[in-house]
């Protein structure tokens, strides 16, 4: 390489480097900072201590489980509707049926939340309507608990996995399939053999783009929730807000990360998702 | 007992047949091709035959057992797919491996199983490979592997050398030919390709708009075809309209613009005056003699023969010869003399024609 290259290349670098640079920087400063007021005041590990005190440590937990369970339903439910987008629908309708399964993304997080209140409540559309027709006598109580929470969320983060899941799919060689069936696979095993594995990709993507933010959401289960189910995000709120403990707040975020990053990587440790991620 | 028997196959889409009334009868361990131009039909019914598209009208039998209500995975067919279709997230054992996995083969056998398919296709020791490693010849070879390990009673192959230049095209040719006398597998192959399939089977079946029009052994339909469609989609050849003018024996003559033609026939089903249609391949013209004259208009070089197309009042005919490489333009007279001399364009030959055949027009 010559001489007279390097000025031209020192530039090549700082042109590709600096958004990079960028992009770590706010990635990485608000981290460092809420990590550095996690270990304070005094560098003592008080705050963590605390954060793993069992009140604490149940809701932890309990989040991850939603995070996981409520991610598990999105992938469940988006797999059989990108299927059918892809590889069923005609072409003309396609578009159509891609805008209005991913309709909630246009409308306020907050307001997808209260329409369900309105739909579930003891005086809303559902219990109305069973009341009304007779097959029920009085309202039920469908508001408040996991399962209500769990329809929020499916409800409103089911777009984002469906978007995601509907590239991989679209890429999914439908011949593939074909040749599996002359091979004698049943529509199950063509599902495990071929379709799993062609998307994984797309369901991985999926589950790191909505997984965390489910587990660390704050007004679903704010809104549709039940009050004695505590997620972790309401847990901070409180530190930051109600006690102004911003040590103690901070100390819990980062256990958070910690569990999210770790059952992140639990999944992606299992031999056969790494097996199929090593293809893309 | 046949090992394919298809009866009365329809499909239409959106109200356009696709394939109209085939039926067809393959006896085991033949190499049975359908040949046709694109478009006619070939590829809807190898489907119908895999189970992998419902007929409108019917029925496809197996081994003399009616399957034509049975899905794909439940026949007895594998099929080599045109664009092959491998799975690129296994390996090339796993590939070949999987219809046997389908069906229950465990492992001990399952592995010898697939090694010595990976054998008959001269792949041993590949099946560790990915699909993507492989070239273009090696693909095709795992892809015919993986159908014919599971034992079909029946391989459907649909163009599966089309993609591959023409070097490998006649190599894995041969190939298909030894592996399915090897295997003795039953072989229902598809294609457009005319001279491949003369080259490699037993019995060819032509369609034409959804129809099979003509089928037989190579030999037949090229010596005798029914139609004029087969004549010139089968090799080479001039088609003239003419009139039956006399018998002549078993043959009769007819008479075309060229001039007069002795065809054979069948001479009870032609009478006198009867309009007809001739064949005539190239290999039944020959140079000087004969009562046809022509002037040359066109000269190809075919390797080691020659050809001419020849313009006898209006039609033209193709005559081949034989390259007489001491022979030059400078030092020849004429290439009337059937001496191997080069053709020259322009130049006046007689022509004779040994025998013309005589087909159905369907333009008529
Ligand atoms: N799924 C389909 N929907 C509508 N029309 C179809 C479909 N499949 C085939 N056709 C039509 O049926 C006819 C026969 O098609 P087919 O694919 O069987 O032809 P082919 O003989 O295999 O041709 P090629 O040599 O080009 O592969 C064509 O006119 C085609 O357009
Ligand atoms: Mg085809």
């Amino acid at each position: 390489m010559s001489v007279a290259d390097t000025p031209g290349r020192v530039r090549d670098w700082l042109i590709a480097g600096s958004p990079v640079l960028l992009a770590l920087a706010l990635g990485v400063f608000p981290l460092v900072t809420l990590f550095v007021e996690s270990i304070g005041p005094g560098l003592g590990g008080e705050n963590y201590a605390e954060v793993l005190s069992p009140l604490y440590r149940g809701a932890l937990l309990y989040s991850i489980g939603v995070g996981v369970g409520v991610t598990a339903v999105c992938l469940a439910v988006a797999y059989p509707i990108t299927y059918w987008i892809a590889h069923r629908c005609p072409d003309r309708y396609r578009l159509v049926a891609l805008v209005a399964v991913t309709l909630p993304l246009w409308l306020n997080y907050v307001v997808l939340n209260y329409a369900w209140v309105w739909i579930l409540a003891r005086g809303g559309v559902v219990n109305r309507i069973l009341v009304g027709s007779g097959v029920l006598d009085s309202s039920l109580d469908l508001l408040y608990n996991n399962v209500s929470m769990g329809i929020g969320f499916v409800y409103i983060y089911l777009p984002y996995v469906v978007l995601t899941m509907y590239v991989s799919m679209e890429r999914l060689d439908y011949r593939l399939i074909t040749a599996a069936r002359d091979l004698g696979a049943s529509d199950y095993r063509v599902f495990l053999d071929i379709v799993l594995p062609r998307t994984l990709p797309g369901a991985a993507a999926a589950t790191l783009i909505v997984y965390a933010r489910i587990a660390g959401a704050f007004a679903t289960p704010e809104i549709l929730g039940s009050p004695g189910n505590i997620m972790i995000a309401r847990l901070v709120v409180q530190a930051f807000r109600q006690y102004t403990n911003y040590g103690f707040a901070a100390a819990l975020s980062f256990v958070f990360l910690l569990l999210v990053l770790g059952s992140l990587a639990l999944g992606a440790l299992s031999p056969r998702v790494r097996r199929e991620l090593r293809q893309w | 007992m046949h090992a394919l028997a298809v009866d009365g196959l329809h499909k239409s889409f959106d109200g356009d047949p696709a394939v109209d009334d085939i039926s067809l009868t393959v006896p085991q361990g033949e190499f049975f091709s359908l040949i046709g131009p694109s478009g006619c039909g070939k590829t809807t019914t190898l489907r119908m035959l895999a189970g992998l598209l419902t007929p409108d009208a019917g029925r496809v039998m197996l081994n003399g057992e009616d399957v034509t209500d049975r899905p794909a995975r439940e026949r007895e067919t594998n099929t080599v797919f045109q664009d092959l279709v491998l799975f690129p997230h296994m390996t090339v054992a796993e590939n070949v491996g999987y219809g046997l996995a389908r069906s229950g083969v465990t492992d001990p056998e399952r592995g010898q199983r697939v090694d010595d398919a990976l054998a008959l296709v001269k792949l041993a020791g590949f099946g560790d490979r990915d699909p993507a490693d492989l070239s273009g010849g090696q693909r095709q070879r795992v892809a015919l592997a993986r159908a014919l390990v599971n034992d079909p009673t029946v391989l459907l192959l649909d163009e599966p050398l089309a993609s591959l230049d023409r070097t490998l095209r006649d190599e894995m040719q041969a190939e298909f030919r030894r592996i399915q006398r090897d295997s003795d597998t039953t072989f229902l192959y598809v294609t457009h390709d005319q001279e491949s399939a003369m080259s490699m089977s037993d019995t060819v079946a032509v369609m034409r708009d959804g129809r099979i029009v003509n089928a037989g052994p190579p030999r037949q339909l090229y010596t005798d075809p029914q139609t004029q469609f087969v004549a010139s989609f089968l090799g080479d050849a001039t088609l003239l309209d003419g009139e039956v003018t006399r018998h002549a024996g078993p043959d009769v003559v007819v008479k075309t613009d060229a001039g007069p033609l002795r065809a054979d026939a069948d001479a009870a089903s032609y009478a006198v005056g009867d309009t007809v249609t001739v064949a005539v391949r190239p290999e039944a013209v020959t140079l000087g003699g004969g009562g046809l004259t022509g002037t040359v208009v066109d000269i190809a070089y075919k390797g080691f023969y020659e050809e001419a197309a020849v313009d006898c009042n209006g039609t033209e005919l193709v005559v081949r010869r034989e390259r007489n490489t001491a022979a030059t333009p400078e030092n020849a007279t004429s290439a009337d003399g059937g001496t191997g001399v080069p053709f020259r364009v322009g130049e006046t030959v007689t022509l004779g024609v040994d025998r013309a055949i005589l087909v159905e027009n369907e333009r008529r």
